[in-house]
């Protein structure tokens, strides 16, 4: 610059008309300047062509001030310790200063744009419309370049103060009217929010500085939100959250925004709208999806629960998620060792039920069923359980899922034909991920809950299997059995299972009937005498029950009387046929008298039979009651030690029994109740029956190696598959196989070597 | 020996021996064939009998080898034969091809081991099974045949115990 007197004084004239350009901060004494000084620079500047210099320099000076005086300023309240303060001040006085300072900005550069206007210039800097813009352009540049990272905390915490404000009902529950951010009842918090939030409008700051501030605070307000509600309550919620968002949440940004003037608030906040209310359902949906295992368990109950996730799912993209939370709920909560199968049966038929409901094409459910039906199929107690629930008296599910099944029949068929090609729909995108693609859609549809359930033994022998050795079960448990209930049960499985499969328990009730019949014939035959012991027989046809458990007992000599007659009067009566009687089941009812008491109870034939024995003899050696009663010692003795635990009888010396005439009192009533009297099934049980049949597979091994030398496992396996296994029940794996020989082997009844198996020599 | 043949079939078997004269049998499908083969094999497996048995040989249930042992107190005893059994599609109205596999010096079998045994040609019958075979083969190995020879030297020396004892023993080789 030339260093003329005139430049100089127009130098020194403009640093009097625009304070800021001096270096010093004595910006804010008010040196007062005329018209005409101004005049006088304005005609100087426009003479020498440095009006845009000087412009570019009044705006370097403030960009320079703003930079290193006022955003530093405003940011290190941010910086202050007590960031948890939840008075509004801390960030009100932040804007505030802020604001003041625009303010002092502003004027030096409404100052400019006076002497813009005197000198004709017509370039602005940043190209903005008006100095003014540019200036809260240079404001909002620096204070974003200049954002400590944590600043968001402040502006959260100082807006959730501010919603909690406007919430104030769901926060207290009543309209109290006094402030919820101070607790006290007049204050001038809102004032401060408003003021706030002008001036940070005013300033273009609203946006920029806390708008995410915004979006955040409203989503996790409505994460909040939605929790709270869903928390433990199933009910159907979906269209109260949407009228609390609008009521609540929107007008909230409303008023927070009504100060910008920068957007459209409307389209703005339609646009906000759209995204708060989908956030709304996502959220939404995850949280129910969170709870789906228990929405499941609840079923009924959760109904509306379902029904809204049945909404939502459309709206988001959550399907998948769905099935995966679903699954691994499934996993860890239902499918391990400590649920009983009874349990599982029951979330099962749950969860078919509840995710029809979400999903009428039955995809959703397959998926999410698959790893229930593998693991069902691990548990041995499966067939038992789903049987005995079939026929469970009481309210049970698949009871009930039995009974209405006729119902469900009928429409099948109508459903079924062909016409309905125009209203087919291909398979939802998940059929094609799940593992195992789905049959089709129409065996899917149609099925019910008890087929799902059999599906998963792939047949329904398994199940008419468990059904006889229940039936039988009950029929030998309970003589005077209800056969009416049982036809009607039978009548019903029937129709699931198909007749012929239960053509064996038909003869089996039939049996019982039949029995009660020949009773009576027998009894009024005049040349048998019921003087002995009353008896009553059920007759079982050896070829239709499951096999029985086999134990030995002989019976008292007073009782086989008694059945000898029995069996002679059937004999005249039947003709060519006679009785082999299973002396160890059925039921005494006795009634024993002591010198002091009587006692009434229903007992297993071998407890009263050593009563009888008892009654004979007072005292008996162990050994010699068993040998009179053809059972072995450990046996006898468990079941003396019932009647000991009844006082009746008792251990006068090691293995030396006698009967307890007089009641101990001493005695500590030890009420010991032999379990396996209550709970031992008369049936054969799986083991024994396996056993069994591993015997006959031991015959094939030998003839097959007596003839062809040494085979290896699988060609074992092989050949037994192809002629041994055809009239077996159970089949066999190699691994189970492979146990059965090496016992063998350990037995010296085989040789293992070069992985061949042979017969000793 | 046979008893309650089926006449229908009994004629025709006379031809059996001869494939280019078969006389087609009514037409027996495979499955009761296979039925009757596993109730045969079932019935041998429990039976008790440890002098004789017979399995499947592999995966043709049309296959089986039989196994017999020399009766007690002949000059086969301890020693174990290895038969072959070929059934026919028409089995049982048919009988089985059976052959020796184990090497036997005996009247009545020759050196490619084949049997001959009228229950197993002329005289078979439907009733016969693997079991009557076996033990008909087991009894023929001390009662032979000495009159219809298909081994001369071995019903020559039939009655000179040792020396028929000793062609057995170099005849006999363990498969």
């Amino acid at each position: 610059m030339d260093e003329s007197p005139d430049s100089k004084k127009a130098w020194a004239l403009s640093q009097k008309i625009f304070p800021i350009l001096n270096d010093f901060s004595t910006c804010n004494q008010e040196d007062t300047f005329f018209k005409s000084q101004f005049e006088e620079l304005c005609n100087y500047m426009q003479a020498n062509g440095l009006q845009d210099f000087l412009q570019q320099l009044i705006i370097n000076q403030v960009e320079k001030r703003f930079r290193d005086e006022i955003v530093p300023a405003f940011w290190s309240y941010f910086q202050k310790s007590e960031l948890h303060n939840k008075d509004l001040n801390q960030f009100y006085n932040a804007v505030k200063s802020l604001y003041d300072n625009y303010k002092e900005m502003d004027k030096i550069t409404s100052g400019l744009e006076l002497f813009r206007q005197c000198t004709h210039v017509t370039k602005i800097p940043y190209n903005e419309k008006t100095i003014n813009n540019a200036l809260k352009l240079i404001l909002k540049a620096t204070v974003l370049a200049q954002s400590p990272l944590n600043y968001q905390a402040v502006t959260l915490s100082f807006y959730e103060t501010a919603l909690r404000i406007e919430d104030v009902d769901s926060y207290l529950g009543f309209d109290s009217g006094h402030c919820a951010a101070c607790d006290q009842d007049s204050c001038n918090c809102l004032h401060l929010l408003q003021e706030t939030n002008r001036k940070l409008s005013e300033m273009n700051l609203l946006e920029p500085l806390v708008g995410q501030t915004f979006t955040n605070l409203s989503h996790k307000y409505i994460y909040t939100h939605i929790q709270k509600m869903c928390k433990d309550n199933y009910d159907s919620f979906i269209t109260r959250l949407e009228t609390w968002l609008h009521t609540v949440v929107i007008v909230w940004l409303r008023k927070m925004y009504s100060f910008d003037t920068s957007i459209c608030l409307n389209e703005a906040m339609d646009t906000f709208q759209t995204k708060l209310v989908n956030y709304l359902y996502n959220s939404y949906t995850k949280i129910r999806i969170n709870q789906l295992f228990n929405i499941v368990i609840e079923y009924p109950e959760s109904l509306p629960a379902l029904e809204d996730i049945r909404l939502c799912l459309p709206r988001t993209d959550l399907k998948p998620l769905l099935m995966k939370k679903l699954q691994r709920a499934m996993e860890t909560r239902l499918l391990h060792h400590g649920v009983s199968t009874a349990d599982i049966l029951t979330a099962y038929v749950a969860t078919i039920k509840s995710l029809k409901v979400l999903d009428p094409t039955g995809v959703l459910l397959e998926s999410v069923t698959d790893p229930i039906h593998q693991y069902l199929r691990e548990r041995e107690d499966t067939v038992r359980c789903v049987m005995s629930s079939l026929t469970e008296e009481g309210p049970n599910d698949l009871a009930e899922e039995l009974h209405k099944r006729g119902a469900v029949d009928e429409n099948i068929n109508v459903e079924d034909g062909d016409d309905d090609w125009e209203t087919w729909t291909p398979d939802p995108i998940e059929a094609a991920v799940s593992p195992n693609p789905p049959k089709d859609v129409g065996s899917r549809r149609n099925v019910d809950i008890i087929s799902m359930l059999v599906d998963i033994y792939g047949s329904n022998e398994l199940f008419v299997n468990e059904y006889r050795n229940l039936l039988a079960d009950r029929l030998l448990s309970q003589y005077t059995s209800d056969t009416e209930k049982e036809i009607r049960y039978l009548e019903l499985l029937k129709l699931k299972f198909g007749d012929s499969n239960l053509h064996f328990c038909e003869v089996m009730l039939k049996d019982v009937v039949d029995s009660k019949r020949i009773n009576q014939r027998i009894k009024e035959d005049s040349e048998y005498s019921e003087s002995i012991v009353p008896l009553s027989t059920l007759i079982v046809s050896q070829q239709f029950w499951p096999p029985f458990k086999e134990e030995k007992l002989e019976l008292h000599s007073k009782v086989a009387e008694q059945i000898k007659q029995f069996t002679a009067g059937f004999e005249t009566l039947k003709g060519s046929r006679t009785l082999c009687w299973k002396n160890h089941l059925g039921v005494v009812n006795i009634e024993i008298e002591l010198n002091d008491r009587t006692f009434n109870l229903s007992v297993s034939p071998m407890q009263a039979t050593i009563l009888m024995h008892f009654q004979d003899k007072d005292t008996w050696q162990l050994e010699e009651l068993s040998n009179v009663m053809q059972c072995t010692a450990s046996l006898l003795r468990r079941k003396i030690s019932f009647w000991i635990s009844h006082g009746i009888l008792s251990e006068t010396s090691i293995d030396m029994f006698s009967v307890q005439n007089v009641e101990n009192k001493n005695l500590a009533k030890v009420v010991f109740c032999d379990e396996d009297f209550e709970a031992e099934s008369a049936m054969a049980s799986v083991q024994d029956q396996k056993d069994e049949e591993f015997q006959n597979i031991w015959t094939y091994i030998v003839g097959m190696l007596k003839n062809l030398d040494s085979l290896p496992l699988d060609r074992i396996h092989h050949m037994l598959k192809m002629f041994a296994f055809q009239g077996l029940t159970t089949e066999c794996s190699p691994s189970e196989l492979k146990v059965f020989l090496d016992r063998k082997v350990r037995k010296r009844l085989l040789i293992f070597s070069n992985n061949l198996y042979t017969l000793p020599k | 020996m046979a008893q309650n043949v089926n006449p229908l079939y009994e004629p025709q078997n006379t031809n059996s021996g001869k494939e280019g004269e078969m006389v087609k049998l009514p037409q027996n499908d495979g499955h009761a064939v296979t039925k009757r083969l596993h109730k045969e094999l079932m019935s041998l497996m429990m039976s008790a009998d440890q002098s004789i048995s017979a399995f499947p040989d592999g995966e043709n249930l049309f296959s089986w080898v039989g196994t017999v042992w020399g009766p007690k107190d002949s000059v086969y005893e301890e020693l174990k034969f290895k038969l072959s059994f070929q059934f026919p599609n028409s089995y049982p109205y048919k009988a089985p091809v059976v052959k020796f596999v184990t090497p036997c010096f005996h009247p009545n079998v020759d050196t490619q081991g084949n049997i001959c045994l009228d229950i197993l040609k002329d005289n078979w019958s439907a009733l016969y099974d693997v079991r009557t075979i076996l033990l008909s083969i087991q009894a023929l190995l001390d009662e032979p045949n000495v009159d219809s020879p298909l081994n001369g030297l071995a019903a020559e020396t039939w009655t000179k115990k040792d020396e028929y004892r000793q062609h057995v023993m170099a005849m006999y080789k363990e498969v």
